[in-house]
């Protein structure tokens, strides 16, 4: 009797309660998503950049263009995602700390690099910053040139990246609760310090998160970028509008090779974050430092 | 003294949810400040702790004037509801957190750890993070961390408000013990009465921004002073009776003298008597009580709740005219509970009468009881009983709004003068341009307190408080003291000086003042602002008045005659505010 009663209850108590239905279909879902939209095109990706020989592949990929394109998009990348990283970080203080009218506005603002179309900001900054544009007119006279130069390539990719991270991070800040700040100014630590020990470990991981995923879209920008850099080429070129001009010419295993390498650099960019974020975690659980 | 509060007041968006509080706290006294959610308990220990400035008033801990130094240089512990440890840092980093702030070097440093450790019971914790403790222990380490850098104050907001009942009391426990061992000033915020008595050296009561009584916890269990107090702490039926020299009075019925505590001044009036649950008794019938008799019942609800027995007993129709202050809901009945021992002694059954005795009542130094609306017609009684600012008073003040039929009132017959029927609590009338003739008229009928109310008047922000008779000042402060403690309005006392007053007696003005303001603090333990206008007295009340933000005016006086001339701005025509006008006979020497 006994042992009936615990056999026809065994399965029940193996599966996990789940408003969702079971977990062989998510799970089946979710691999098939993965592959059919993620893994597969890049694999073919890769083995179309196979089809070139090694060294017709070097050569395409070492080609001082290229190597220039690489350099602008991934350095521009870095800086837009850093900017990004303070001024996100600013940003997201303001929203979450303070009540000042026409918060809500400026929160809905923000994800306005998200829905417009990357095209128009691009027509948009280069209007403004143009040598006779709103703001790049007062630059002018500086000797700041900022349309059609690299400049220009930054601003637009910090402006795409910008949401990513304010997203991240302002849920993160929510969380920090007053009270931790209060408890560590009682106990006698200035504004800095609290920032510093308190504040920032906290708050960092989502920072880095931000970070890495403002970087990876800013690598992938191509429609903002083509409009304010003026695409001269080794020196405003970045690597995705390479790849445009080589599928214009038909040179598909050219576009694909270019394409392996970004996808390279920035699977590695980002796996590093990510050993950095898990670092910094342990770091903090261990010692708390 | 530890702490020193001298009329500290935090305002919100004009409105005041600290409210003139002015308090001494001794070394090493455990104190606690117990009030409902929203009283403003929290704010002042916030403040006390400098974490929130305040906008008037002054704080000083050891005898430093602190209002204006930093929370970090102020040299108190504190501990929040949720814990509020650093989550990233272990249990040895939190506690260390002060001391490292404080560049104290690592042996130090470890020293000092152990030995809080030790002392909130948590030894060989040192390596855990936050999340891998249960609750009690994070507080505890909370406690730790808070006394890390030896504060002269702990402070204590509703630590364990997060917490389930058995973890709590064993953490009050601790926390008691600490206390005792450090020989530390604490203050401690809660919303449980229980808890409050199980800690404190002394409570103080707070309630809408103002702190209501302070005392030792069984003084201000058996001789609250306020309604508030009264019913907050532990569960107290109140009942309206009248009081006269020979004793208490419920209807035409004296309760037994010996059984009644409390003020007892020669005049007579209307008093809230406050019954404890405890203190009353039941028996079949009344010759069988030994105590004196109340009133009879019939039991209503009985409910076993182990040690004790819950009764709801209901109060038979035309018995005794025993009336309660506000009745609970749909019926007028008594809360009682009774231990075994009673239980064993006379066993009842639901809807079984009995005989109600008291053993103990204690009477409420209030003259502010009851309101009843006069008007001169039913429906203009129904009216202005139903004016929103009445029944928000009422409410507040647990009280219950009478209604009154007043011949005299309607235009034209105004004969006022007979006294007649006793006037039950303040006489409240509706302010119209004959105000002042409702007011003269209701006064010579024999009403001591009469609220002009002007229709949809909004809650007070402002109470302004002047008396024109000296004879008068000391009722006037006490009804504003026993109105004000229902109200989270700040008091203002307002002296006029007549025109063409010598500047030499400019400072007999201050002293007076000064003094006035000392008396409500001390007697009717009111905090009030006080501020000396020179000029017509009713000109510049109106003035004040206008300048004012929904103000209301008490106004004692104690003489009828020369009112129109004596308040002419004021009075003429239609009372633009509420008012409250106490009048006092000047005492007859005897």
């Amino acid at each position: 009797m006994n042992a009936a009663v615990e056999t026809r209850s065994a399965p029940r108590a193996l599966r996990q309660p789940s408003v969702l239905p079971g977990f062989g279909l998510t799970f089946g879902f979710t691999t098939f998503f993965l592959s059919a939209i993620v893994l597969l095109p890049l694999a073919a990706l890769v083995l179309m950049s196979l089809r070139l020989s090694w060294s017709e592949f070097w050569e395409v990929i070492l080609d001082p263009r290229a190597v220039g394109s690489y350099r602008l998009s991934f350095g521009a990348s870095l800086l837009a995602a850093g900017i990004n990283l303070v001024f996100g970080f600013i940003i997201a203080w303001t929203l979450v700390r303070y009540e000042f009218p026409g918060k809500r506005i400026i929160d809905a603002l923000i994800d306005m690099p998200f829905a417009l179309p990357t095209a128009v900001s691009g027509i948009a900054l280069t209007t403004v910053f143009a040598q006779n544009g709103w703001i790049g007119q007062y630059l002018e006279p500086f000797g700041i040139k900022v349309a059609y130069t690299w400049i220009g390539v930054t601003v637009a990719l910090t402006l795409i990246g910008m949401p990513f991270m304010v997203r991240t991070v302002q849920p993160a800040l929510a969380e920090v609760q007053k009270d931790l700040e209060d408890a560590a100014e009682t106990l006698g630590a200035g504004r800095f310090h609290i920032f510093r020990r308190i504040i920032l470990p906290t708050v960092l991981p989502a920072m880095l998160t931000g970070f890495a995923l403002a970087f990876a879209r800013a690598v992938g920008e191509y429609g903002s970028v083509i409009f304010i850099s003026g695409n001269l080429p080794m020196k405003t070129e970045i690597t995705p509008l390479l790849i445009v001009i080589k599928l214009e010419e038909f040179d598909y295993r050219g576009a694909a090779a270019l394409g392996t390498v970004m996808l390279f650099i920035s699977f590695i960019m980002l796996l590093a974050i990510n050993l950095l974020q898990a670092w910094g975690r342990r770091r903090h659980t261990r010692t708390g430092r | 003294m530890s702490i020193t509060l001298d009329q500290v007041t935090k305002r919100y968006q004009g409105a005041p949810v600290v409210n003139d509080v002015s308090l001494e706290i001794g070394d090493g006294e455990f104190f606690v400040l117990l009030g409902p959610s929203g009283s403003g308990k929290s704010t002042l220990l916030r403040a006390i702790a400098g974490l929130t400035g305040v906008d008037h008033g002054r704080i000083a801990l050891h005898g430093r004037d602190v209002t204006h130094t930093a929370a970090r240089e102020r040299g108190v512990g504190l501990v929040f509801q949720n814990y509020a440890l650093f989550r990233h840092m272990t249990v040895a980093d939190n506690i260390e957190f002060a001391l490292r702030v404080r560049r104290v070097k690592r042996a130090e440093r470890v020293q000092r750890r152990k030995e809080l450790l030790r002392l909130v019971a948590l030894e060989g914790m040192d390596e855990r993070l936050p999340a891998q403790l249960s609750g009690g222990q994070q507080q505890r380490v909370a406690v730790a961390r808070a006394l890390a850098h030896k504060p002269e104050v702990l402070l204590l907001d509703e630590p364990f408000g997060a917490l389930d009942a058995k973890i709590r009391e064993e953490l009050r426990r601790t926390i008691r013990q600490v206390q005792r061992e450090l020989g530390i000033t604490t203050v401690l915020v809660t919303h449980d009465q229980e808890e409050a008595f199980a800690l404190a050296d002394r409570i103080g009561v707070m309630n809408l921004g103002r702190l209501l009584e302070v005392g030792r916890p069984d003084e201000l269990y058996k001789r609250p002073a306020t309604r508030f107090v009264a019913t907050f702490l532990g569960a107290a039926n109140l009942l309206l009776a009248r009081q006269s020299k020979d004793g208490i009075h419920f209807g035409n019925h004296a309760v037994n003298a010996r059984a009644v505590e409390g003020s007892v001044s020669g005049r007579e009036h209307e008093v809230v008597a406050v019954l404890r649950p405890e203190e009353i008794e039941l028996a079949p019938t009344r010759e069988a009580l030994t105590s004196s008799y109340l009133a009879a019942g019939t039991v209503e609800e009985l409910v076993f709740t182990g040690a004790l027995e819950r009764l709801r007993v209901r109060l038979t129709n035309g018995s005794a005219e025993v009336q309660l202050a506000k009745s609970n809901g749909d019926g007028e009945y008594l809360e009682v509970t009774r231990t075994q021992h009673e239980q064993r002694a006379f066993e009842v059954q639901r809807g079984q009468h009995v005989a109600i005795g008291v053993r103990r009542i204690h009477v409420l130094p209030t003259p502010l009881s009851s309101f009843t609306a006069c008007a001169a017609s039913d429906a203009e009684v129904e009216h202005l009983s139903r004016q929103p600012l009445l029944v928000e008073l009422a409410a507040r003040m647990k009280t219950r709004v009478a209604t009154r039929v007043e011949p005299a009132l309607a235009n034209g017959s105004r004969d006022c003068s007979s006294r007649s029927g006793k006037f039950v609590g303040a006489a409240v009338v509706a302010a119209q341009p004959d105000s002042l003739k409702d007011i003269e008229c209701l006064l010579a009928r024999g009403a001591e307190e009469v609220f002009v109310l002007p229709p949809n008047a909004p809650p007070p922000q402002r109470v302004l408080i002047h008396w024109a008779d000296e004879a008068a000042k000391s009722a006037t402060l006490a009804v504003s003291a026993s109105l004000l403690r229902h109200l989270s309005a700040e008091a203002i006392y307002v002296d006029v000086m007549p025109q063409g007053t010598a500047e030499s007696q400019r400072p007999h003005g201050m002293r007076a003042l000064l003094d006035a303001r000392s008396e409500a603090q001390a007697v009717h333990g009111l905090e009030m602002r006080t501020e000396l206008r020179v000029g017509n007295v009713s000109t510049e009340l109106v003035r004040q008045l206008g300048e004012s933000v929904d103000p209301l005016l008490i106004l004692g006086i104690s003489q009828i005659n020369g009112l129109a001339h004596r308040f002419a701005d004021l009075l003429a025509s239609t009372p633009r505010w509420p008012m409250l006008i106490v009048y006092r006979e000047p005492e007859v020497q005897a």
